[in-house]
């Protein structure tokens, strides 16, 4: 029952982001690419210093 | 109306550019900085290394310097608008408070209270409880970035707003459209993203400084990887956001963007608009209304201002002529609407609708009718005045053509450097390249220059208006004597010196203070032992 409520929860939240992110699509491009971007950037980012500690432990491996 | 003494709408508008400018040194820092910090919590959370914990601690340390000192010469410049603008108040209050309000009561009230939880809140909240407070602080400081930019939006593209004769004022009629005006979501993103590109710098600068002294390399060389990323990117984007800014300014601005690119005569004066040169250098004389020397770039021209290969651009010559039926027409419109203030009769109402939409220009004329009076205009002296009014409908070309090109070399330098940052960051190169290491310590101050030509580009390049067509600066200034500009001015300009000079105090201290490594270097692993020993730091750079 839990598990069915969160699955109920989750969808409702994705499809209030696809509701809005249709929203501001149509009346504010720039304020959507700006969230879609920013999320995009710190992310990579994110990905990128994980990426670094992947290398250093690769290369200790490999000693 | 009796215009305001010229002396006194010189100093406000020197005061208003000092503070904005000074204020402006700390804001780009503060919208990129939060966003880093996600970015280096992200990572503490998904990782679980405590080594990321770290960094968000030590580089929130500095941010919280800058915002500690930079919140404080924001504040003023919401005053002046009442205290020196007091006409520009007075006209479109209506509009421009509502962003502002919500400004100071939503976004500055929410940055301030998350930055509270993020700083204190380690202990008291859980992993992701505290990643979500930093989202939000981050979400908080850029919302505030955001309401400015919309009220500065609408002084570059009026929309949602009408006159009212009866109250002499802009009415606000649509919320919607003064929140999704164009310019106003274009000048966010790129403005935002400026943020983005200074705090990336300010992070791997100091790196690199630690790097090049081989001091708290496990903290620097992973600093340096995220915030080489996460500058490419944003370096990359604000180029791109930077060109769309310019070409709305090509479509609701049209003599601000000929101002940007020295363009005198129309663009295909001297045969098709296509082949016309992209200015990379000019020397403009605004008296002689030339340029006295110039490099260009065959085919650039057209393609990057109008998005087509054939379009021509009117110049500032062209824009000054077509002004002038302006003008006329702006003249009916004030002396209709000084008519209808006295008799309130509908013909006068009739007249003054009919020209409404040009009454900026017959604002902007009162400077130069006998008296200022434009009911003295006569047939004999109206062609002298409006030829010497079409003169003051642009901006000063110097100012706007160099203050963008400043911006715009400087982003194209950023690129290079972020790539070669990240390229050299993600093959774990760095140590080979102690140039590029000094290259990003020295260009930490660039940004925040880039981000203060690019506030003179928009701001020059907008004048003769202080709301675009509506409304000149002179008109818009408040009357006060000129000894209590002048006090204002050398005491905002005092304390404001004294705030930068503590904010670098501290900012230096504590950067080369370090992170507090409360283990030996190694122990956190990675990076380090990419570096070597740590040395005596090269007195040589600092
Ligand atoms: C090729 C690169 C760039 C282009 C084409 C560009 C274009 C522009 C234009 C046209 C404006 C004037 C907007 C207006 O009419 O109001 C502007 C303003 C501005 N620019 Fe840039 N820019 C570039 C790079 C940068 C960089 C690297 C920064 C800072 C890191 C920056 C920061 C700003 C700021 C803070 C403003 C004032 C606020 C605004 O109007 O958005 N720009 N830029």
């Amino acid at each position: 029952m839990g598990k069915l409520f969160k699955f109920i929860g989750l969808a409702a939240a994705l499809a209030l982001a696809i509701f809005l992110a249709v929203v501001t699509g149509d009346f504010g491009a720039w304020y959507f690419a700006w969230l879609v971007g920013t999320t995009m950037i710190v992310l990579i980012a994110s990905a990128s210093a994980v990426m670094f500690d992947t290398q250093e432990s690769n290369s200790k491996g490999e000693v | 109306m009796p215009l305001i003494d010229p002396s006194v709408v010189d100093l406000s508008r020197l005061q208003f550019a000092l503070t904005a400018l000074y204020h402006f040194l700390f804001v780009p820092l503060t919208l990129g900085m939060t966003f880093i910090l996600c970015a280096m919590e992200t990572t503490y959370v998904i990782t679980g290394k405590e080594i990321y914990k770290e960094m968000t601690h030590f580089w929130g340390k500095l941010f919280g310097i800058n915002f500690a000192i930079g919140v404080a010469t924001g504040l003023t410049m919401e005053f002046e608008f009442g205290t020196n603008w007091s006409m520009y108040s007075h006209f479109v209050g209506d509009v421009f408070g509502t962003p502002l309000a919500i400004e100071g009561l939503m976004a500055f009230f929410m940055e301030s209270t998350f930055i509270g939880l993020m700083f204190f809140g380690w202990d008291r909240l859980s992993k992701p409880g505290h990643l979500a407070v930093t989202y939000l602080t981050a979400l908080g400081s850029n919302l505030s970035a955001l309401w400015i930019l919309i009220a500065n939006g609408f002084m570059q593209n009026p929309q949602g707003a009408s006159f009212d004769a009866d109250t002499m004022r802009m009415q606000f009629n649509s919320f919607v459209s003064l929140v999704f005006s164009e310019d106003a979501q274009a000048k966010f993103v790129h403005t935002s993203i400026a943020g983005f590109v200074t705090g990336a710098l300010f992070v791997m600068g100091i790196s690199a400084f630690y790097l090049l002294r081989k001091q708290h390399v496990a903290l620097a060389a992973r600093s340096f990887r995220l915030a080489s990323v996460f500058g490419i990117i944003s370096s990359l984007a604000v180029v791109t956001l930077g060109d769309a800014l310019g070409r709305l300014d090509y479509l609701v601005q049209p003599t601000k963007i000929a101002a940007i690119e020295g363009l005198w005569e129309d663009s295909n004066a001297h045969g098709s608009a296509t082949a016309a040169p992209w200015l990379l250098f000019a020397l403009p004389n605004d008296a002689a209304q030339t340029n006295i020397a110039e490099i260009g770039v065959p085919y650039v021209l057209t393609p990057l201002i109008t998005h087509s290969l054939d379009t021509p651009i009117p110049g500032l010559l062209t824009l000054e002529q077509q002004a002038g039926p302006r003008i006329l027409n702006g003249i009916k419109a004030i002396n209709a609407l000084q008519q209808y203030g006295v008799t309130h009769d509908a013909a006068s109402l009739a007249t003054f609708k009919q020209y409404e939409n040009d009454m900026g220009y017959g604002f902007l004329a009162q400077k130069n009718a006998p008296n200022q009076d434009l009911t003295q205009i006569t047939p004999a002296n109206q062609d002298a005045i409006v030829a010497q009014t079409e003169k003051d409908t642009i901006p000063n070309v110097f100012a706007t053509f160099w203050a963008f090109r400043i911006m715009m070399f400087l982003g194209f330098y950023f690129v290079v450097l972020f790539a070669f940052a990240a390229y050299y960051s993600l093959r774990n190169e760095l140590e080979k390249h102690p140039l590029l290491l000094k290259a990003a310590l020295w260009s930490i101050p660039l940004p925040i220059l880039a981000c203060e030509f690019g506030w003179i580009t928009a701001e020059a390049g907008r004048q003769p208006w202080s709301v675009y067509g509506w409304l000149p600066t002179f008109q818009a200034a408040s009357s006060h004597p000129v000894g209590y500009m002048v006090f204002s001015l050398i005491g905002f300009a005092a304390l404001y010196s004294a705030f930068i000079a503590a904010e670098l105090y501290l900012m230096f201290k504590f950067a080369r203070l370090g992170p507090q490594d409360h283990h030996a270097e190694p122990t956190v692993g990675g990076g380090a032992t990419m570096f070597g020993k740590p040395q005596v730091a090269d007195k040589s750079w600092q």
